[in-house]
């Protein structure tokens, strides 16, 4: 009702208490393509659907290291994502400098947090569009966050965010609860396949997934493409033996209907 | 909801004919639009209690945090847009820091209120900034002067209170706490009492998603220190709350 006169500027509230800058930065979160991830006790892991301009560019990265224990996948405006980044690195860097050891996780996502907050407040900056999710292992423990330009920070156990992420997210929500005990591989798999769900009629190949992991004794490593083909192959298999049942019970159909046909 | 303020409502630098600054106005919806947070001040003690929404199955349990330390003797719950409250709290912090290190003594309460009520005074200031968009209770519990608990408001209007709650359901919370005997309550049945009061009272089922129970206290048992109420105590204040359920039936 009120969006044309209240929304052009973040410093200004909406008769109902919104601020619709703020929700528009959310939405250029939306628009990028799906990031998600998942974690178990003992591993954490990204995956991303990248998107290139045209056939003869490459694909956008969207998975980022920050430090050995430590990544970022992103989803929104890339330049943004960069700003953000650097902050990270060197937050990691100077706590190792100082300290001697890796930098909290939670800790760096809530400079974060504030970082992002205090563009919201001031007339003439702007949110950042971009969303982001940390994981990463430090205290033996995995931790998975999302960032988004409101500066609110979350823990999650598994998450979606990105254009169509909502399917990613309900096949998520149907199969977290077993993470817990996962090992690496099939970590990674219910990662893949919950890309899948949000990929829509694109295909999944080596050049257009990214899949990064961290966890005990596992430094932060974003796979390299023959990787990630092993995991889609996988992947195809177990979908071309539900495509072979499912012929044969269409099969079946067909000569039930003919039958009837007969009779007629 | 249509222009009230319209044409002087777009700046918190601009007063409407009737005195109003909108801006600040709007702010105060913001609060009303977040969930429920109480603070009762007990006999022996603060307690804050925090109605949770829990948007996401998957989001881990205790995560976004409603309230928040200063110092070991202060405790902070917030309502409206957390990300304001959590930079409010971090100046909070700073100021705590600031003072035992020019002082060598924790910060009194009341100081530190009225610190933080300047603080988000100035954010109404100016046309460039825009105010915070929360409430803040803050509480703290000392032997001698007994427990203290204040609110501050995006206008950064601060009150002291013996009960207090703000966000969405307040009204209907305030209601019920002005029924409760605080001055003979014991801190282990304030918890109890939070309980009762966001979940059957300001909690609707029906329409919102799951609950999520924060709460702390500074209390004679924490001797002073802001702690968050042990998961154990939530847990048996939720079944006596269902109990009372089942005995009204």
């Amino acid at each position: 009702m009120f969006r044309t006169q209240y929304d052009s500027d973040i410093s200004i509230y909406s008769p109902e208490g919104r601020l619709y800058q703020i929700e528009y930065a959310m939405q250029a979160v939306a628009q990028g393509s799906t990031a998600l991830g998942l974690k178990s006790k003992t591993h954490a892991v990204v995956v991303t659907l990248m998107r290139s301009s045209d056939e003869l560019s490459s694909h956008q990265r969207k998975i980022f290291k920050v430090d050995g224990h430590m990544g970022i996948a992103i989803s929104g405006l890339t330049a943004d994502a960069r700003v953000l980044l650097k902050f990270m690195r060197n937050e990691t860097l100077h706590h190792k400098f100082v300290y001697g050891s890796d930098l909290p996780t939670g800790e760096v996502v809530s400079s974060l947090a504030m970082k992002s907050q205090r563009n919201t407040q001031r007339w003439g900056r702007r949110p950042y569009g971009v969303g982001l999710l940390v994981i990463g292992y430090d205290g033996d423990k995995t931790h998975l966050y999302q960032t988004s330009p409101s500066g609110n920070c979350f823990s999650y156990y598994a998450q979606a965010i990105g254009s169509r992420s909502q399917s990613a997210r309900t096949y998520l929500e149907k199969n977290f609860k077993e993470f817990p005990e996962l090992g690496l591989e099939e970590l990674v798999l219910h990662g893949v396949k919950a890309l899948k769900e949000s990929s829509g009629k694109e295909t999944l190949t080596k050049l257009n997934v990214g899949i990064a992991v961290v966890g005990k004794e596992q430094k932060f490593e974003i796979l390299k493409p023959n990787k990630v083909q092993s995991y889609l192959d996988q992947i195809l298999q177990t979908e071309g033996e539900i495509e072979i049942e499912n012929e044969n019970e269409n099969e079946k159909d067909e000569e039930a209907e003919t039958l009837e046909l007969k009779l007629d | 909801m249509s222009g009230i303020g319209t044409g002087y409502d777009l700046y918190p630098t601009t007063f409407s004919p009737d005195g109003r600054i909108f801006q600040v106005e709007y702010a105060h919806k913001a609060v009303e639009n977040s969930s429920t947070a109480i603070g009762l001040c007990c006999k022996d003690g603060v307690v804050f209690g925090v109605e949770k929404i829990i948007l996401s199955k998957m989001l881990v349990e205790g995560t976004n945090r409603r309230v928040f330390s200063v110092g070991e003797h202060i405790g902070i719950a917030t309502a409206g847009l957390t990300a304001d409250g959590r930079r409010i709290v971090q100046n909070a912090r700073q100021e705590a820091k600031n003072y035992e290190n020019f002082t060598s003594d924790i910060i009194p309460i009341h100081v530190l209120t009225e610190r933080l009520s300047i603080y988000v005074q100035v954010f109404t200031l100016y046309n460039y900034i825009r105010p915070f968009g929360c409430s803040l209770m803050i509480g703290s519990y000392d032997e001698e002067k007994g427990p203290s608990l204040y609110c501050i408001e995006p206008d950064s209007v601060a009150l002291g209170f013996y009960g207090c709650a703000i966000g969405k359901g307040k009204q209907e919370a305030k209601t019920e706490i002005s029924k409760l005997k605080l001055s003979e309550m014991t801190c282990k049945d304030a918890v109890k009492e939070i309980a009762k009061i966001l979940i059957k009272t300001v909690h609707d089922e029906t329409k919102e998603k799951e609950m999520e129970l924060e709460m702390s206290w500074i209390c004679k048992e924490t001797k002073g220190k802001h702690k968050l109420v042990p998961k154990k105590l939530i847990e048996e204040a939720v079944e006596w709350v269902k109990g009372q359920e089942n005995e009204e039936d």
